[in-house]
């Protein structure tokens, strides 16, 4: 039992460090942020790195949330007739939910993991040391840009999958199920607000800063070679999900 | 020109170094051996910054660089290079935009006069046109030499080396030997060494310092070394298994 609350007591201790360890490491980012060089190129790879590769997934998964979220929702209205309210239902949950989450989680399982390992082996190769070495600092060079570019790339993912999602949304809801498109339509228009996807778009520049943060973290401090980076990968898109799914619910309980 | 006074370094309760003590001067090779696990690598580490030690200070001409701040260590790294043990190449660039990059990002000097650089370095290390090349397609022996390339791209005044020979097979460790030796003695570098392997230790060094439970145990010029009466000493030039050497 005393090994036990032991054992508690130490994971919850080593949590709350690296919490605080994270927060350091955002500082630092921040403030070197503004110091010139600025390496716009850096900001464009890693643009190109983390979005246009992860385009392709991201239609993909909002074109099947969309669908299944037609379909599911097609049910259940049509026991008290309110098919009408579908293509609403689609879009006010895309927006404000399912496209800042699902491009999130799509994307760390992507970029979040593949940022851990680049710089995880870069650490236990001792690259990150001769950055250091060579008197440039290894957070401005590497962690930087990504933070940016992923504050960047994620909200702009985000905005196509949630149109990929309503059109998923319209193609099971109009086509497969005949519902009427103007009315489908109409009712969305009407009842989805601009406030309701600039808060999801909010969501997900958090999201992108977050995803980027961990992947970096867990890089930048793996240890114990090849086995490590594999740790390193594995605890940065588990870490990355775990936040986004809590930082959803403490955003949405604030800004709804 | 360097000095390390009382250095002590833990993680987590495992003390890696307890009380380092030792004196480098300008120009002279010194080679610092000890057994792998040691904390050879953390003793470099803390000569160059990377490590910042619990206790001690570690001077370069009377700047104790324990003291600095993050960024006025970085203008005196400049003054550094450093050969790691792996090379630590940057495997997303070529040999040839490894080799430049110091020079990129430091100088003011045109991609030209940097080719001309880049091309001058990898000549020093018997490795010319290799320029295009990734690091993955190099042997080991190629990587430390383009790793030493890059260390001497910025002309500095001290190199670091960690373990430039462990890995190599023995044609590739003289060859390596000899171009720290040339290198030293052409541009008249302070050299700081960390090796197990005992031939070049003696080929090479100018001074030798052994690292043994975390404190120097024992420096001197190679001579002194070889007919040292220290049991330690003895036992590692001896390739003696530690536990023998305590029980004796
Ligand atoms: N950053 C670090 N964090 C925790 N332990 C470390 C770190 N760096 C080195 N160590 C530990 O310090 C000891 C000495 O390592 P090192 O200096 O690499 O030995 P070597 O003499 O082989 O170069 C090892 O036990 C290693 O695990
Ligand atoms: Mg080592």
């Amino acid at each position: 039992m005393r090994r036990f609350l032991f054992t508690i007591g130490h994971k919850t201790l080593s949590a709350i460090n690296q919490m605080g360890d994270m927060t350091i490491m955002l500082i630092s980012a921040f403030s070197w942020a503004f110091i010139p060089p600025m390496r716009i190129r850096n900001i464009f790879k890693q643009m190109e790195f983390i979005g246009v590769k992860s385009i392709f997934i991201v239609i993909l998964t909002g074109l099947f949330t969309g669908g299944v979220l037609a379909l599911q929702s097609y049910y259940a209205f049509r026991k008290f007739g309110g098919e009408s309210l579908l293509g609403a239902t689609v879009a006010l949950s895309m927006t404000r939910e399912l496209g800042p989450v699902l491009t999130a989680l799509m994307v760390t399982g992507r970029a979040g993991s593949a940022i851990a390992a680049e710089l995880g082996t870069m650490r236990v190769t001792e690259q990150i040391d001769a950055l250091a070495v060579m008197a440039i600092n290894p957070v401005k060079y590497l962690v930087v840009p990504r933070i940016i570019a992923g504050i960047l790339v994620v909200p702009i993912l985000t905005v196509i999958d949630d149109f990929v999602g309503i059109v998923g949304g319209y193609i099971v809801g109009v086509w497969l199920l005949k519902i009427n498109p103007g009315i489908f339509m109409a009712k969305m228009i009407e009842m989805v607000e601009l406030s309701d996807i600039f808060n999801g778009l909010f969501k997900s520049v958090c999201f992108g800063l977050l995803l980027t943060l961990i992947g970096c973290y867990k890089g930048y401090h793996t240890r114990g070679g090849a086995e490590g980076v594999g740790r390193a990968t594995t605890e940065a898109v588990v870490v990355s999900s775990v936040s986004i799914l809590v930082g959803d619910y403490i955003l949405t309980s604030l800004l709804f | 020109m360097i000095k390390l006074v009382d250095l002590h370094k833990s993680f987590n309760n495992l003390k890696v170094l307890d009380g380092i003590n030792l004196e480098i001067n300008k120009g002279e090779i010194i080679v610092i051996i000890g057994r792998s696990g040691g904390g050879k690598s953390v003793l470099l580490k803390h000569i160059i910054g990377l490590i910042r030690p619990d206790a001690g200070h570690v001077f370069i001409d009377d700047i104790d660089i324990t003291r600095l701040k993050e960024k006025d260590i970085y203008k005196i790294r400049r003054r550094f290079g450093m050969l790691f043990q792996d090379a630590a190449l940057f495997d997303s660039m070529t040999v040839g935009q490894n080799i430049a990059f110091p020079l990129a990002e430091h100088t003011d000097l045109s991609k030209r006069e940097i080719a001309e650089i880049v091309a001058g370095k990898l000549a020093d290390v018997g490795l010319s046109g290799i320029e295009d090349k990734y690091p993955s397609e190099l042997s080991g022996g190629m990587k430390k030499r383009v790793g030493l390339a890059r260390a001497i791209a910025l002309d500095p005044e001290i190199i670091l080396f960690d373990e430039p020979t462990t890995g190599l097979d023995p044609i590739m460790t003289a060859a390596i030997d000899e171009l720290i030796l040339g290198i030293q003695r052409r541009l008249n570098l302070t050299c700081v060494v960390i090796s197990h392997d005992i031939q070049s230790t003696f080929k090479i060094a100018n001074k030798i310092a052994m690292l043994y439970e975390g404190k120097i145990t024992e420096t001197g010029d190679p001579e002194s070394f070889r007919n040292s009466e220290n049991p330690i000493v003895q036992g590692f030039l001896q390739g003696i298994p530690e536990d023998k050497i305590i029980s004796s």
